[in-house]
C-alpha cells in the first residue's frame, strides 16, 4: 500500500535529483526491494507518516534491484535502508547500533520514526552531519 | 515551493548518467565484510562517462566545471582573479574538481574577494601611520596605486586614533622603563667580560631556604647493597653456611649452561643450608651459650619432640615430608650422635614410613652410642619383638641398672609369671628405693600374705611411701592395721592420708565413737605444717563420702571447717555456699555435716536452719527433716517460718494431732502472729473441725486482728454456706478496715450469690469509692453490671476504673470484652487500638486482640507482632500455642505450651490449656522432650514419654508448683464450693472449664 502512493525514483539521476532538488526539507529514501515484507512493513509506516512530516521532510522509495548503482556506494546490502539526505548532504544518526550512516531495520513506532526525522532535521538545520538518535537502539535491534 | 522543482520525476534521466555525479557523492565504508566499498565515482570514471556523452551529444568535451560555467562567472578582474586562483600553490585546487562550478560559486568567491582586498587596505593605512617617519613601504602592497591614494588619506586622517594611541604608549614606555633599557647602556660593556671573569662569578646562595630540604634529601641516597656485602656480612656471623657441593663444583655447571635455572639445585641448595642450620643448633644443645641470642637458634629439644608429635599423629604423612624430615634428622644424628632424642626420632620416622629394620638398625645404633639414655632403650625394646626385645632389655639394664622404666619394661616382657616376679628381685635388688617395682612385684603376688610380707620389706626400705603403707594396712588384720598405720604415722607425720586411713579403719571396727581419730589429726598435721587447704579437706570428705565412711566424712567436716577462717559472720556465707556445692555436686552427706557443723556455731540463724530442713526434705528422710525442723524451731522460736515448716510437714504426712500440738507450741512462743492462727484454722478447716476452726478465727480476730484474719473468717464462713454468718463478718470487719478491698468485693460476692443486685451494686460502688486502686474491684462491678444486662453502666464502671487506675491491662481487656460480648466489635477493635497504645507490652492485651478481634489468617502475623513487643509473657505464649494447635502443629504447640509454663509456672491457666491439650492429643504424639519445669526435678535426658506419663507428669509438677494466678484458674479455685480441692482437681476444672 504504501510503497504504490510513495514516489518511487527509478533512476540514479532520479535519486540524485531528489536529493539536490530539496532546498529546505529532509530527503528520507528508502532503498529496498517492494516486494520484500520487511520493506512493505516499512513502506505501510513511512506512507502512514509521510503527511505529517512532510514540513519538513520528503520521502522517497528507490528500488535496489531497479537502480544498482548505489549498491556498493552505500552499501545497501540489507533488505530495508533508509538514508537521510539534507541540501545534496548524507546525514548521519548514532543510532547506537554501530551504523551511523543509515537506519537499516524495520521501525515500526510512527512515532519513534518521526522523532527521528526529526531530530536528523533540526541537526541538519544547524549544520551539522551527525545527530544522536532520541531513542538508543543498541539493544532492541540486533544485527 | 518544492513541488516545483518536483518535475523530475516525470523528466527521462540522461543517458549514460554515473550515479552520483550531479551531486558529487562519496559513499562510505562501515562494513568491509560485506562487500568492497568504494568511494563515489573516481575522476577517471567521471572523465570517462562525460567524454563519452559529450560525444553523443556532439559537443566539446567538458572541463571539470562544466560546460558553460567559464561563460557565465565574466567579471572586472577576471584575467587577475584567473591568475591568483590558478597559481597560488596554498589554494586548494582539485577540493571542488567533482562538483559543478556554477554561477552561485563565481559570485561568493568573488564577494569574498572584495572582502580580502578591502580588509588588505585597511592594514596598509595603519602601517603607514604607525610608522611615520620610516618611509612608504609600497613593495609590500600588492596594487600599484595604492602610494597615491594613502598620501591623500593620511593628510585627511592627521589625528587618526591609532597614531594617538601610538603616541600615549611610547610616553608610558619613558615613564615606566622595563628592566632591559634601563640597563641597556650597562649590556653593552658586557661585551668585555672576559672567560675568566664569567667562570669566577660566584653562586647565588639559598636565601630563602626553599629548597633546602629537597637537597637534603638528594644529598641522602640510598643505594641497592651488593650481594657481595651480604654475603660478607652473613660469613662474618658465627655460622657458616656456604655450601660446597660434594660432587662435582657448582661453578662447572654454572659455566656449561649459564641460561638454565636448575630448580632442583636450589632446591637441594636451601636444603642443605637448613640442614647446616640445624646441625648448628643441635650442637648449641651442647654449647648452648655460643649461640644463644641468635635469632635462629632453635629449642633441639622442643623442636624434637614437636617433630615425633607431628609425626605421631600424622598418619597421612606425604613421602615427601617424609623424605624431607629424614634428611633433617639425619644430619642431626650425624652432628650430635649424643643426642639420643634425634635417634629416637629418626627410627620413629623410619617406623612411620613403614621401614621397620631401617628402623631397628638405627636404634640400634643410637643405644649404642647413647647407652645411657632411658628413652632411647625403651624405644629400642618397643621396636623389637620377642626374644630380641629381651636381649636388648638385658643390655639396657646393664647399661642403666637403676631405671625404675627399663626394670618394669623387662619385667613387662617376660610372659611367665616367675620370669616376672624373678626380674622384679633383680630390679629390688638393684633399685631398692623405687616405689614402682614394690608396687609391681606386690600386684604380682597372689597370696595377700606374701604381698604383706613384701609391703613390710616395702615399707622398711621406703619408709616415706605413703602409698605401700596405706598398701599393707589394707592388707593387715583391723589390729594389725592399726599398729602399722601408727607405724606409717610416726615415719611419715605429714600425711593426711594415713590419718584418714586410720579414722576410716576405726569406722570399720566400730570404734569411731571412742577415740576421736580426726580431732588427733588435725592437732598433729598443724603441727608438722602439714595441714591442707579447707577445700582440700572437703573433697577428701566427699571422697570418704563416696566410698561410704560417712562417719569419717562427718568427722573430717566436723574438724576441719573451720579451720583457717576467721570468728566472724562471712563464716556463715562460706559455708552456706560449701553446703550448696556440695548439694550440686550430690554429696548430701557433706552438706548434711557441713550444716550441722554451720548449725553448731551459729545456732540461732533461721536461714541455715531453712537450708538444713531443705537439704533434708529433698534428700532426706521424713525423720531427719523432723529432727532438723524440730530443732529449728528449738534454736529459733520467733521463726514462724519453721514453725509452719514443721506443722505441715507433720500435716501433710497425716499427724494431724502433732501438727496441733505444734501449732500450739507455736501460740506460746509467737502469741499475736497471724500466720500461726491462720495455719492453725487451716488446719482445722482440713481437718473438718469447724467448730474449732471457727473458735480460733474468733480468738484470731480478737488477739490479732488483721484484715487478713477478717478476710479468712469471711472466706470460712462463705466455704461452710453461712452466708449470714460472713455477710455480719463482712460488715463488721468493713467498721474496722474499710480499706480492705477483698472484703468489699466478698460483700458484693456474697450479695450476688443471693442475687440481690442492688445490694452487690452498692457494695462494689463504696468499695470502688474506698479502695479506687482495686482492679478486682472494678472488674467485679462491671461484671455485675454487665449481668444485670446494663452494658452501658457496666462501660461508665470500667471507664471509671481507667481513670482511677491508669494503665492496667486488666482494665482494659475487661472494657473490649464487654464490648465484645455485646457484639460490638467495631468498638471492640477501637478501644483495643487504645488500649495497645496504652499499654503496649501486655500479654493479656495481645491475646485478646489476637484471639478475639483478629481474622484467623491475620493471627500468626499478629502473634508474631506481639511476642516481639512482649518478650516474655505466658498468657502470649499460651495464645501461641493455641493458635499452633488449630492448626495441629503440635510439636510445636507443645513447646510453646512448655515455655509458657517455664516462663511463669505460678500461671494456672497455662497449666490447664497444656493438660487440655495432652488430654486431646496425647495419643497422637510421641513426645522426646521433657517439659523444662523450673522445679529441680525436670527430667534433662530424653526418655520418649507416652502420652500418659506426660500427662501425669504435668499434674504431678502442678501440685508441686501449685499454681495460684491465671483468669479462669482464680475464678475457680477461689469458688466457695472449689474450696478443698487440690491442685490436680482443680486443674481438671480449669480444663474442662476453658475453651
Amino acid at each position: 500500500m504504501g510503497s504504490i502512493v510513495l514516489p518511487h525514483l527509478q533512476t540514479a539521476w532520479h535519486v540524485d535529483q531528489a536529493i539536490l532538488s530539496e532546498e529546505e526539507r529532509l530527503v528520507v529514501i528508502r532503498f529496498g526491494r517492494d516486494h520484500d515484507p520487511d520493506c512493505i512493513r516499512q513502506d505501510e509506516l513511512l506512507y502512514k507518516i509521510a503527511e505529517r512530516v512532510k514540513n519538513f521532510a520528503v520521502i522517497y522509495l528507490c528500488d535496489v534491484d531497479q537502480v544498482p548503482d548505489f549498491n556498493t556506494m552505500y552499501e545497501l546490502y540489507d533488505r530495508m535502508t533508509i538514508m537521510f539526505f539534507y541540501r545534496n548532504k548524507h546525514m548521519m544518526c548514532d543510532f547506537g547500533t554501530g551504523n551511523n550512516n543509515k537506519l537499516n531495520w524495520v521501525l515500526e513506532d510512527k512515532q519513534e520514526l518521526i522523532d527521528i526525522i526529526e531530530t536528523i532535521y533540526k541537526g541538519a538545520k544547524k549544520g551539522r552531519g551527525l545527530v544522536v538518535s532520541p531513542k538508543d537502539y543498541s539493544t532492541r535491534y540486533r544485527y | 515551493m518544492a513541488s516545483g522543482r518536483k518535475d523530475f520525476l516525470s523528466q527521462q534521466a540522461p543517458e549514460n548518467y554515473v550515479a552520483g555525479l550531479g551531486r558529487g557523492a562519496t559513499g562510505f565504508t562501515t562494513r568491509s565484510d560485506l562487500g568492497p566499498a568504494r568511494e563515489g565515482p573516481t575522476p577517471e570514471q567521471i572523465q570517462a562517462a562525460l567524454t563519452k556523452r559529450a560525444q553523443l551529444l556532439g559537443a566539446a568535451a567538458p572541463t571539470a566545471y562544466g560546460n558553460q560555467s567559464r561563460e557565465k562567472g565574466g567579471k572586472e578582474d577576471k584575467e587577475e582573479e584567473d591568475d591568483e586562483r590558478f597559481q597560488d600553490p596554498d589554494n586548494e585546487t582539485g577540493l571542488f574538481a567533482y562538483g559543478q562550478f556554477d554561477q552561485e560559486d563565481d559570485e561568493a568567491d568573488r564577494i569574498y574577494q572584495e572582502v580580502d582586498e578591502k580588509m588588505d587596505r585597511r592594514r596598509k593605512i595603519r602601517r603607514l601611520v604607525k610608522l611615520p617617519s620610516t618611509p612608504l613601504q609600497v613593495s609590500s602592497c600588492s596594487s600599484g596605486k595604492a602610494p597615491v591614494w594613502i598620501e591623500y588619506r593620511l593628510e585627511s586622517l592627521a589625528t587618526y586614533r591609532e597614531a594617538r594611541e601610538q603616541q600615549e604608549r611610547e610616553d608610558y614606555e619613558r615613564k615606566n622603563p622595563k628592566i632591559q633599557q634601563q640597563f641597556a647602556d650597562l649590556k653593552r660593556s658586557l661585551a668585555a667580560v672576559s672567560e675568566e671573569d664569567w667562570a669566577n662569578l660566584p653562586e647565588v646562595g639559598d636565601l630563602t631556604g626553599k629548597n633546602r630540604r629537597a637537597k637534603q634529601n638528594l644529598r641522602q641516597r640510598f643505594y641497592a647493597v651488593p650481594d657481595s656485602v651480604i654475603a660478607g656480612a652473613r660469613d662474618s656471623a658465627q655460622f657458616d653456611t656456604t655450601i660446597a657441593e660434594d660432587g662435582a663444583p657448582a661453578g662447572d655447571e654454572e659455566s656449561a649452561d649459564g641460561t638454565m635455572t636448575n630448580f632442583a639445585d636450589i632446591g637441594a641448595a636451601r636444603d642443605k643450608v637448613l640442614k647446616v642450620r640445624l646441625d648448628q643448633a643441635a650442637l648449641g644443645s651442647g654449647a648452648e651459650s655460643a649461640i644463644s641470642g641468635s635469632a635462629t637458634s632453635i629449642d633441639p629439644k622442643g623442636y624434637l619432640t614437636s617433630l615425633t608429635q607431628s609425626e605421631m599423629k600424622a598418619g597421612e604423612v606425604e613421602v615427601g615430608d617424609i623424605k624431607r624430615v629424614r634428611v633433617l634428622l639425619e644430619s642431626v644424628t650425624k652432628t650430635n650422635p649424643k643426642h639420643a632424642p634425634g635417634w629416637i626420632a629418626l627410627a620413629r620416622l623410619e617406623e612411620l614410613a613403614g621401614r621397620i629394620v631401617a628402623a631397628r638398625n638405627i636404634i640400634a645404633k643410637g643405644c649404642e652410642l647413647c647407652p645411657k639414655s632411658e628413652d632411647g632403650w625403651l624405644e629400642n625394646i618397643r621396636l623389637n619383638e620377642g626374644h630380641n626385645a629381651k636381649v636388648i632389655a638385658a643390655n639396657a639394664i646393664k647399661n642403666n641398672d637403676h631405671s625404675t622404666r627399663l626394670w618394669t619394661e623387662a619385667m613387662k616382657l617376660e610372659t611367665d609369671l616367675r620370669a616376672k616376679k624373678n626380674v622384679l628381685r633383680q630390679a629390688i635388688l638393684h633399685i631398692p628405693q623405687s616405689v614402682q617395682i614394690w608396687k609391681e612385684a606386690v600386684n604380682l603376688e597372689d597370696d595377700p600374705a606374701d604381698a604383706r610380707l613384701l609391703l613390710a620389706k616395702a615399707v622398711e626400705m621406703i619408709p616415706l611411701s605413703v602409698e605401700l603403707w596405706l598398701a599393707l594396712a589394707r592388707l593387715e588384720t583391723p589390729e594389725n592395721a592399726q599398729k602399722v598405720l601408727n607405724a606409717a604415722r610416726k615415719a611419715v607425720p605429714t600425711s593426711h592420708e594415713i590419718w584418714i586411713a586410720a579414722a576410716r579403719l576405726q569406722e570399720q571396727m566400730g570404734t569411731f565413737e571412742k577415740v576421736n581419730v580426726m580431732k588427733r589429726a588435725i592437732q598433729s598435721l598443724a603441727r608438722e605444717n602439714a595441714m591442707l587447704k579447707r577445700e582440700e579437706w572437703i573433697s577428701e570428705a566427699e571422697r570418704c563420702e563416696d566410698e561410704g565412711a560417712i562417719l569419717t566424712c562427718g568427722a573430717i567436716i566436723r574438724e576441719t571447717l573451720g579451720w583457717g577462717l576467721d570468728e566472724d559472720d562471712d563464716r556463715k556465707d562460706i559455708w552456706m555456699d560449701d553446703a550448696k556445692s556440695s548439694i550440686a555436686r550430690g554429696k548430701y552427706e557433706t552438706a548434711r555435716a557441713i550444716y550441722a557443723y554451720a548449725l553448731r556455731v551459729f545456732i540461732n540463724r533461721r536461714s541455715i536452719w531453712l537450708a538444713a530442713a531443705d537439704l533434708e526434705r529433698n534428700h532426706g528422710d521424713k525423720e531427719a527433716l523432723w529432727q532438723v525442723l524440730g530443732k529449728a524451731v528449738e534454736a529459733c522460736p520467733q521463726s514462724e517460718e519453721l514453725w509452719l515448716q514443721l506443722a505441715k510437714e507433720k500435716w501433710q504426712s497425716g499427724e494431724i494431732d502433732d501438727a496441733r500440738r505444734v501449732l500450739g507450741r507455736a501460740f506460746n512462743q509467737n502469741p499475736n502472729n497471724e500466720d500461726i492462727w491462720l495455719a492453725a484454722v487451716k488446719l482445722e478447716a482440713d481437718a473438718k473441725q469447724t467448730d474449732q476452726a471457727r473458735e480460733l478465727l474468733a480468738t484470731a480476730r480478737r488477739e490479732a486482728g488483721t484484715d487478713r484474719v477478717w478476710i479468712k473468717s469471711v472466706a470460712f464462713e462463705r466455704q461452710l454456706g453461712n452466708t449470714d454468718d460472713a455477710l455480719d463478718l463482712v460488715n463488721q470487719g468493713l467498721q474496722l478496715y474499710p480499706k480492705a478491698d477483698k472484703l468489699w468485693m466478698m460483700k458484693g460476692q456474697i450479695y450476688e450469690a443471693q442475687k440481690k443486685f442492688p445490694q452487690a451494686r452498692e457494695a462494689y460502688g463504696t468499695g470502688t469509692r474506698a479502695c479506687s486502686k482495686s482492679v478486682a474491684l472494678w472488674l467485679l462491678a462491671s461484671r455485675l453490671e454487665e449481668l444485670a444486662g446494663a452494658v452501658v453502666r457496666a462501660r461508665s464502671v470500667l471507664d471509671r476504673a481507667r481513670l482511677a487506675v491508669p494503665k492496667s491491662a486488666e482494665l482494659w481487656t475487661e472494657s473490649v470484652r464487654v464490648e465484645r460480648r455485646a457484639n460490638n466489635i467495631a468498638q471492640a477493635k477501637v478501644l483495643m487500638a487504645k488500649a495497645l497504645q496504652e499499654v503496649p507490652a501486655s500479654g493479656l492485651l495481645w491475646s485478646e486482640s489476637i484471639w478475639h478481634l483478629e481474622p484467623r489468617a491475620q493471627r500468626k502475623a499478629r502473634s508474631l507482632e506481639a511476642i516481639k513487643k512482649v518478650d516474655n509473657d505466658p498468657i502470649l505464649f499460651i495464645t501461641v500455642a493455641r493458635i499452633f494447635w488449630g492448626e495441629r502443629r503440635l510439636e510445636k504447640a507443645m513447646t510453646w505450651f512448655e515455655k509458657a509454663i517455664v516462663s511463669d509456672s505460678d500461671y494456672g491457666d497455662g497449666w490447664a490449656w497444656y493438660y487440655k491439650f495432652l488430654l486431646q492429643h496425647g495419643t497422637e504424639v510421641r513426645f522426646n522432650s521433657s517439659p523444662k519445669s523450673d522445679s529441680e526435678k525436670s527430667i534433662t535426658d530424653t526418655n520418649i514419654f507416652t502420652f500418659q506419663e506426660k500427662r501425669a507428669d504435668v499434674i504431678s509438677k502442678c501440685i508441686s508448683t501449685e499454681p495460684k494466678h491465671g483468669e479462669v484458674w482464680q475464678s475457680i479455685a477461689k469458688d466457695p464450693t472449689n474450696a478443698h480441692k487440690t491442685s490436680d482437681e482443680i486443674l481438671k476444672l480449669v480444663a474442662n472449664t476453658i475453651n
